[in-house]
């Protein structure tokens, strides 16, 4: 209210409420609804799975019976597992590293003064505002094997490969299609992050006679790289929930050469309706991006230029 | 101060939301509320059905029939969503493939008893061989309201343009075999068109290659449902066929092809009859339905099933069960297999059928449909089908390519769906 | 980079751009220009860029077969209720993170930033539990209090806290020593100070909802609760195949704006997240 708090709390037997005590309630009051949020809607349902991971639950039959260890033994003997979490890790280290490329490159093209170049950064971005459906879909059509990515290389003489049906090609289809959906988003962070490098830096290297390369690695690359910190884990634990393209366009295969983890999981509860062994799934899905995230924070204070 | 701000506003915003959530505990009574899912969204078919409800409630003042269309392809997942999430539906369509589930799980209620004692429904009607997976002990669990056979339709413009014979010769000829259709379609794929398309198989839904391997006497497990029979000698020689049709004669389209008989763009496919809808209005092209071909192992017919279940777990199970058997009697049967063919012997005759298929000759109703719902086999089944039918689909991936090892992508299989059908 | 660019370096420029252009234009050319097609020419083979017969019906077909305005009203007014609600959860949660000093405050950050690692495939079924027995389902409350309170915000938590960092604290000391208690420091200082991020924020959280396609899936049944990704994939024909032309045309319907508004304010976004502070 006015002033006349701060003196009467001296008067009061509210020693006890001293500035530094009523700034924490204020803290604790601040974040009061994000942390009892994240309770609810986060925390207590990622307890009752595990809880369900320890549990056979047939949702025909309508049993819940406790077996304990039993699902995290299968996990451990799941012959789909090594291919699965090969193909998680192919599909992510390849979407990070084409992302995050492909946003940088953009991003500096577009940094440029060049008319029209507004449009251009609409362009590149529209893809994040169409609807993931129609996005899939659209590119489902163009990969089939006489579809319009095959069209127009037969019309330069080449015969394209049966795309979405050969193991190595499908992957490549799933990480482009969702590279070209998202990273308009990665592509803006960068280029806000370019803008912000002070020009004097350039204008000063220029006038040292550096040439253009040496400028984006000695200036660039560690002025932006709290950027590029932000966004490749962003990039990578978002790159381990993509379900929808892979749903859409190869349905984990052929063969499981594209079940990435959170498909293996979404297969075993909701289509074979194995929600214990799911849950169970989904437990080891938490802790491989939780130890990567960790990984990736600690890693921070090696790669960022500036940490305050 | 600030404290005491906060904690106004917050038991001011608890206040609000109170009502909102007890707000839909209270209400009347007596109404009972059903809800049948269902994975049809088409117009005719919900105002059928909203007049079947309206016809029950007349009986039933104060019961109300809700119908929630869940998406085709998505539908079992949906389903079993609800129910794993305690919101089980009252009643619930149900694929033949899933049979066996929802049958052996306890999760349907008995209908035999309900059937029995509605006054005026024939039970007896149904024959033994429909209701075969949809019974259990003795008792039916599930109604199957729709029995479509899968039949070949031929678009002779595009046969007749190459020289090729059509199907009608061919049977006229007595020599409508597999050999022979797929020469025709040979002929047709060459000149750039499709040839046959086994439609809605899309090298996914492998169980509807029934269709072909059913004339080889093939099957993808024993009839007791616990061994793989998949590596023995008819399905190998059936897959084979099938496999040499894609990939050397190009009669078949293959993987990631994307061909549209219905668009004029093939030969021939195999579908159930009530696709007959589909063929175009404006630039239509002479077509035919027939029967399936002959196979090695001689004449067959293929059928696909809906089934109506009533959920035990419902409050008001009783009640459903009762509006299954309204719905199923003599009388709605005739009404719905306007659009879903009954399996009630009654109904199995031309008059009633051509009402469901204007578009159909009274030979091709004859030939394909009656004959087809009285001798056909229904498209393999089992419990745990949703993931068998995914782990033979990432095995059949081996044999869908152009140099594949045929009885060895078979024997892996089975290695892998062996443990499945002991289940 | 920012010297002057000969024109033969423009040229080069320019076309580059036009290459890289293509897989980003051509879906959303080929889904508007889909749209208007019949369906049999949406698979014709060679493909038809532009359409050559036009079915007009398809716009107003989308209207007719489902509740169309109200799936739209719906995804406007969750989005734009979430969008507040994770400002201000997120904007009060980011600072105080940044700025005060409280107990446990490292380790409360950590366990708030776990609702960034979980998709929504693990929690869903438990919380389609809890909102089943709120009598909350078939509503659009999961929609609003799952976004605003628990993980998507904890991104916005993140950026805030993030820009609250790179403020000078000069500012605050001197409100402090005026003696402003905690919540005047931050809605007449920091707040206002923040506009950038929380445009970010606004923009991030938005795009968020408006595409949220699992949730409402698992938690809405009937067609007028429906949100627009959801309602997309209703549009299909007597056997369940998607009558792809009219889907389509509310794929684009439902893009449309969401667009316009990038193209009017992407020089406020694009600021906004420069201003993000993410040093650190």
């Amino acid at each position: 209210m006015t002033v006349a708090s701060k003196p009467t709390s001296l008067h009061h037997r509210s020693s006890y409420w001293t500035v530094a005590r009523r700034d924490s309630l204020a803290g604790f009051l601040f974040i009061a609804p994000q942390l009892i949020g994240i309770i609810i809607f986060v925390l207590i349902p990622l307890g009752l799975v595990f809880w369900y991971s320890l549990h056979e639950w047939n949702v025909l039959a309508n049993t819940f019976t406790y077996t304990g260890s039993a699902n995290y033994q299968m996990l451990l003997e799941d012959p789909n597992l090594p291919a699965v979490l090969g193909a998680t890790a192919i599909f992510s280290v390849g979407l990070v590293v084409f992302n995050l490329s492909l946003a940088l490159l953009l991003a500096l093209l577009l940094n440029q003064k060049l008319t029209g170049i507004s449009i251009f950064r609409t362009l590149f971005f529209s893809p994040v505002v169409v609807s993931l459906v129609a996005w899939t879909i659209v590119w489902g059509f163009l990969l089939q094997k006489n579809g319009g990515i095959n069209g127009m290389l037969l019309s330069v003489g080449i015969e394209g490969p049966n795309w979405l049906r050969e193991p190595v090609t499908a992957m490549i289809s799933v990480i482009v299609v969702q590279v070209f959906k998202n990273v308009g988003l990665n592509m803006i962070l960068f280029l806000a992050a370019l803008q912000g490098v002070p020009k004097e830096l350039y204008e000063a290297a220029r006038i040292d006679g550096a040439p253009r390369f040496k400028q984006f690695r000695r200036i660039t690359l560690p002025l932006i790289s709290p950027t590029i910190m932000l966004t490749s884990i962003i990039t990578i634990v978002g790159s381990l929930q993509v379900f929808a393209q892979i749903a859409v366009l190869t349905q984990g295969g052929p063969g499981v050469t594209t079940t990435v983890l959170v498909y293996y999981l979404y297969q075993q509860a909701f289509q074979f309706h194995f929600f214990g062994y799911g849950s169970t799934l989904s437990i080891m899905l938490f802790a491989v991006v939780a130890v990567l995230t960790f990984a990736q924070w600690q890693m921070r204070k090696r790669i960022v230029f500036y940490e305050s | 101060m600030n404290y005491h701000r906060n904690l106004k506003s917050a038991v001011a915003a608890l206040a609000v939301l109170a009502p909102i959530t007890w707000g839909g505990v209270a209400h009347a009574q007596d109404a009972i509320n059903l809800r049948m899912t269902i994975w049809s969204a088409n117009e005719a078919h919900l105002k059928l059905f909203n007049e079947i409800a309206t016809g029950f409630k007349a009986e039933h003042p104060n019961v109300t029939i809700a119908y929630e269309s869940l998406p085709f392809d998505t539908y079992m997942t949906a389903l079993t969503t609800q129910i794993a999430g305690g919101n089980a539906p009252d009643m619930a369509w149900i694929f033949e493939t899933s049979a066996y589930d929802f049958v052996n799980s306890g999760a349907l209620f008995p209908l035999s008893d309900t059937l029995k004692a509605t006054a005026g429904y024939n039970a007896e009607e149904l024959s033994a061989s429909a209701a075969e997976r949809w019974t259990k002990d003795g008792k039916l669990f599930a109604y199957p309201f729709s029995t479509s056979p899968f039949a070949m339709f031929a678009n002779n413009d595009l046969i007749k343009a190459t020289g090729a014979k059509t199907p009608a010769e061919l049977i006229t000829a007595g020599q409508w075999t597999w050999d022979n259709a797929i020469a025709t379609a040979a002929a047709v794929g060459k000149s750039g068109k499709g040839g046959l398309i086994v439609r809605d198989f899309n090298y996914q839904t492998w169980q509807n290659l029934a269709s072909i391997w059913n004339g080889w006497g093939a099957a993808p497990w024993s009839a007791d449902g616990k061994t793989c029979t998949m590596t023995e000698k008819p399905m190998v020689d059936a897959l084979t066929f099938v496999h040499d049709a894609v990939f050397k004669t190009k009669a078949m389209p293959g993987p990631g092809e994307s061909v549209d008989f219905f668009a004029g763009n093939a030969a021939m496919t195999i579908t159930q009859i009530s696709r007959a809808s589909l063929l175009p209005k404006e630039k239509p092209f002479a077509w035919d339905l027939v029967p399936l071909p002959k196979g090695p192992a001689g004449d067959y017919a293929l059928i696909g099933q809906a089934g109506v279940g009533v959920m035990q777990s419902g409050k008001n199970a009783r009640t459903a069960a009762e509006f299954v058997a309204y719905m199923t009697n003599p009388q709605n049967s005739a009404k719905l297999s306007q659009f879903f063919p009954s399996a009630r012997k009654s109904l199995l005759n031309a008059e009633v059928l051509k009402k469901t298929n204007p578009l159909l000759s009274q030979q091709q109703i004859d030939k394909v449909v009656i004959a087809g719902i009285a001798t056909g086999k229904v498209i393999p089944g089992h419990t745990g089908f949703a993931q068998i039918q995914q782990v033979v689909r990432s095995g059949l991936d081996a044999v869908w390519r152009p140099d594949a090892d045929i009885p060895a992508a078979l024997k892996q299989i089975c290695g892998q769906i062996g443990p499945l059908l002991k289940r | 980079m920012k010297a002057d660019l000969s024109p033969r370096t423009k040229m080069f420029l320019y076309g580059l751009m036009c290459v890289l252009l293509i897989p980003f234009v051509f879906p959303t050319w080929w889904m508007v220009t889909s749209s208007v097609k019949p369906i049999s020419d949406i698979f014709a083979f060679p493909p038809q860029l532009v359409p050559q017969t036009y079915d007009w019906t398809t716009y107003s077909k989308v209207f007719e077969l489902q509740p169309f305005v109200t799936q739209y009203w719906n995804s406007a007014y969750i989005a734009a209720l979430v969008t507040a609600g994770t400002m201000l959860v997120s904007s009060m949660a980011g600072y105080a993170f940044a700025r005060i000093r409280f107990p446990f405050a490292d380790a409360i950050f950590m366990v708030v930033l776990l609702g960034l690692l979980i998709p929504s495939e693990v929690t869903i079924v438990p919380l389609f539990q809890m909102f089943l027995k709120a009598g909350m389902v078939n509503t659009h409350w999961p929609l609003v209090l799952v976004p605003i309170f628990g993980a998507p915000s904890v991104f916005a938590t993140f950026v805030m806290r993030q820009f609250f960092i790179s403020l000078p604290v000069e500012l605050e000391e001197a409100a402090r020593v005026d003696g402003l208690g905690r919540f005047k420091i931050f809605t007449r200082i920091a707040l206002p100070l923040a506009k950038p991020a929380l445009a970010s924020v606004a923009i991030f959280t938005f795009l968020h909802s408006w595409n949220l396609y699992l949730e409402p899936v698992v938690f809405l049944s009937s067609a007028d609760k429906f949100t627009l990704p959801q309602a997309l994939t209703q549009y299909t024909d007597a056997y369940g195949g998607p009558m792809w032309n009219i889907q389509l045309a509310a794929a684009t319907l439902t893009a449309l704006p969401v667009l316009i508004i990038f193209i009017i304010a992407q020089k406020q976004f694009v600021e906004g997240l420069a201003h993000t502070g993410l040093k650190g």
